[in-house]
């Protein structure tokens, strides 16, 4: 019953005008950056993170977490009716989608894709709220022993699920960790790596970092490109459905929801992975897989239900262990800290209120995505005729108010213009920032239980392999280090991923 | 436009796996970098870590994987790297960089005008006469957002500071 107190404890705190309406503020920013190509909700949440400091901790989540799933449904709406994938995890809705719409179906795809995320993202609040208690009691035992060990299988993970070489990916986690051992070591006092610049005392701030990466960069990157974007308007007739339709579609959805919600906990998950596997398994099992990328209901229903399920899961680790399982959870745990409230285990306890809140607030967040969504679609497309060559100084000029309001600091933004140069060279070498940020983020954790594990086990490495819990998770991490040698998991692991 | 293409360092009859071998010599870079600002740093037992341990042990695994990354990309294959255009890379930088020397000696208006009109250089479809228009209009949404709105404690004219 005490899963039922805290749900309605969540709700109540969920239903609030206030956290009503910060929810209301991040999922329409979420769905016009998802319909945006160009801007994720990384860069995003990065530049509204300093402006969440002046809010109750409850309003600035509930309101971040909006902007990450509301980009989910954005994404797809471009996807379906211009065949340009707002977000990376709606790249796989733009096959079968986008051919429903060339049919003059667009508006039973939108529909679909709108049902299905509901549906998955209704699913997956049940979801957080069930495994969110066992596994926050399993955390409360942990010593740094153990801490030390999940932390090493996130990292591990999060490379493995990234896209691009996993050895280029590993490399760059271990670049993040090292970034994030600047600053003044907390044990000793003394100041590493910083250069005699004050600035650099607390550690490199990863907001400077994050935009640079992966705003800065990657329009820097854009602009080499000429691509041309063309806006297919579409009279929007019937949005509903057939009972055909639904029928077809409610196993695809039942199937994505599941695989999403799998992934989605799973370290480094997150919601670009589980469309992708999601369409492959609809494929695979289809009576007539031919029909596939030619207008499959089903090719939209799964994907759409996996990438939201995966985007909320993702917070599970986050919630429970105070482990961020991608990038954007990262961020998240900078808009905790920020609120003075150390991330783990501890919290689900201590704060009772928050997280229930912000499991409650994503199944307000999809009903209200569900209203602004399919009505108002036709806004969203409009959005689309924004020229890019004014888009992106408007970005550039967001990115640098951003970065200097954290801490109304010239030298963040000097940071963020040398990491957007740095960001540029990993695109042009073909490496994925995102396992740096994780690194950076999680280094200075990482650090700390690794000194406090070590000095308890008066320097024996063995400790780690003589604690029950911390030697499963190493075993773990030891299994996928080897399965990732293999040529065959290899192979398969590119397959996926080109999809 | 001018561009620098990476194709062309390609020596005679040798091919290179340009990616590779750029980031290799890229992290053993940085891994030499952090051996040099923590030489001071004491790095103590395994027991009782010091301030330099940490740094110095991921310093050693980066100088791994760099010389891991240069050897193979000399070894192995031929890659090139998509041409550098010079363009965009100046003009966003001399943006922020712009940004950054006027927001505080010269106030929001024209840090934010002054970044937009320069970004839009980076790119060539950019029109001067919209981009004008455009830029202020931003820089005023941009004055009403983040110090009306947000609060950001930060001067909006060159006299207000």
């Amino acid at each position: 019953m005490e899963l039922f107190d805290n749900l309605l404890l969540g709700l109540s705190t969920a239903l609030q005008f206030n956290h009503l309406l910060y929810c209301l503020i991040g999922v329409v920013i979420g769905t016009a950056i998802g319909v945006l190509p160009g801007i994720g909700p990384i860069p995003t949440v990065a530049l509204l993170l300093p402006f969440t400091f002046g809010l109750p901790p409850e309003s600035a989540l509930i309101m971040l977490a909006g902007i990450f799933y509301g980009a989910q449904y954005g994404g797809s709406t471009t996807a379906i009716l211009v065949n340009v994938p707002g977000e990376t995890s709606s790249v796989v809705t733009c096959l079968d989608g986008h051919a429903m719409a060339r049919h003059g179906r667009a508006g039973p795809a939108l529909a679909i894709a709108a049902v299905s995320s509901f549906f998955a993202g209704t699913v997956a609040t049940v979801v957080i709220a069930l495994l969110s208690l066992p596994l926050a009691a399993l955390a409360l035992k942990f010593t740094a022993v153990e801490y030390f060990s999940l932390l090493v299988l996130g990292l591990l993970a999060a490379v493995i699920l990234a896209h691009g070489s996993v050895s280029k990916s590993l490399a760059m986690v271990f670049l993040g960790l090292l970034l994030g051992t600047v600053g003044i070591d907390v044990n000793s006092g003394a100041a590493r790596m910083t250069f005699g610049i004050p600035a650099l005392s607390d550690g490199l701030d990863f907001v400077p970092v994050a935009m640079g990466m992966f705003g800065l960069a990657e329009i820097m990157a854009n602009l080499e490109r000429n691509e041309v974007r063309q806006v297919v308007s579409q009279k929007l007739r019937d949005l509903v459905p057939t009972r055909a339709d639904l029928k077809a579609a409610f196993p695809a959805m039942v199937r994505g929801t599941a695989i999403g919600s799998a992934l989605g906990v799973l370290p480094g998950g997150g919601a670009a992975l589980p469309p992708f596997t999601a369409y492959a398994l609809e494929k695979k099992i289809a009576r007539d897989p031919r029909r596939f990328g030619k207008g499959a209901i089903e090719g939209v229903a799964g994907p759409e239900a996996a990438n939201n399920a995966g985007a909320q899961t993702s917070f599970i680790p986050l919630l429970t262990l105070g482990i961020p399982a991608n990038a954007l959870m990262a961020l998240m745990i900078g808009a905790l800290m920020m609120q003075g409230i150390q991330p783990g285990p501890q919290v689900m306890t201590e704060q009772p209120a928050l997280v229930w809140g912000v499991i409650a607030s994503m199944w307000t967040g999809n009903l209200m995505l569900l209203i602004i969504n399919l009505p108002l679609v036709g806004l969203w497309v409009s959005m689309l005729k924004i020229p890019y060559r004014l888009l992106f100084p408007a970005i550039v000029l967001f990115c640098c108010i951003g970065t200097y309001g954290i801490s109304n600091s010239v030298f963040n933004v000097w940071l963020m213009l040398g990491c957007a140069v740095v960001g540029y060279f990993f695109i042009k070498v073909g490496v994925e920032p995102a396992p740096l940020l994780l690194g950076l983020v999680l280094g200075p954790q990482l650090e700390e239980n690794f000194r406090r594990a070590m000095q308890l086990s008066d320097g024996d490495p063995s400790v780690f392999l003589t604690r029950p819990i911390s030697a499963v998770l190493l075993a773990v991490v030891a299994v996928l280090l080897l399965a990732m040698l293999s040529p065959a998991v290899l192979r398969k692991r590119a397959q996926a991923l080109a999809e | 436009m001018p561009h620098f293409d990476m194709s062309q360092l390609r020596p005679q009859g040798r091919r290179l796996d340009w990616p590779d071998l750029l980031f290799g010599v890229f992290l053993i870079a940085v891994s030499a970098g952090a051996f040099a600002a923590t030489s001071r740093l004491s790095g103590g037992s395994a027991a009782d870590m010091g301030p330099g341990y940490m740094p110095r042990a991921i310093a050693l695994i980066l100088l791994g994987f760099g010389l891991f990354f240069a050897g193979r990309g000399l070894a192995r294959g031929h890659a090139g790297i998509e041409r550098v255009q010079t363009r965009p890379i100046l003009g966003i930088a001399v943006a922020v960089g712009a940004f950054a020397l006027l927001i505080e000696d010269a106030g929001l208006v024209a840090a934010s005008f002054s970044a937009v009109l320069l970004a839009a250089a980076a790119s060539r479809e950019s029109r001067l006469f919209e981009v004008i228009l455009f830029g202020l209009s931003v820089t005023a949404g941009a004055v009403l957002l983040f110090v009306k709105a947000l609060a950001l404690p930060v001067p909006i004219w060159p006299w207000s500071i």
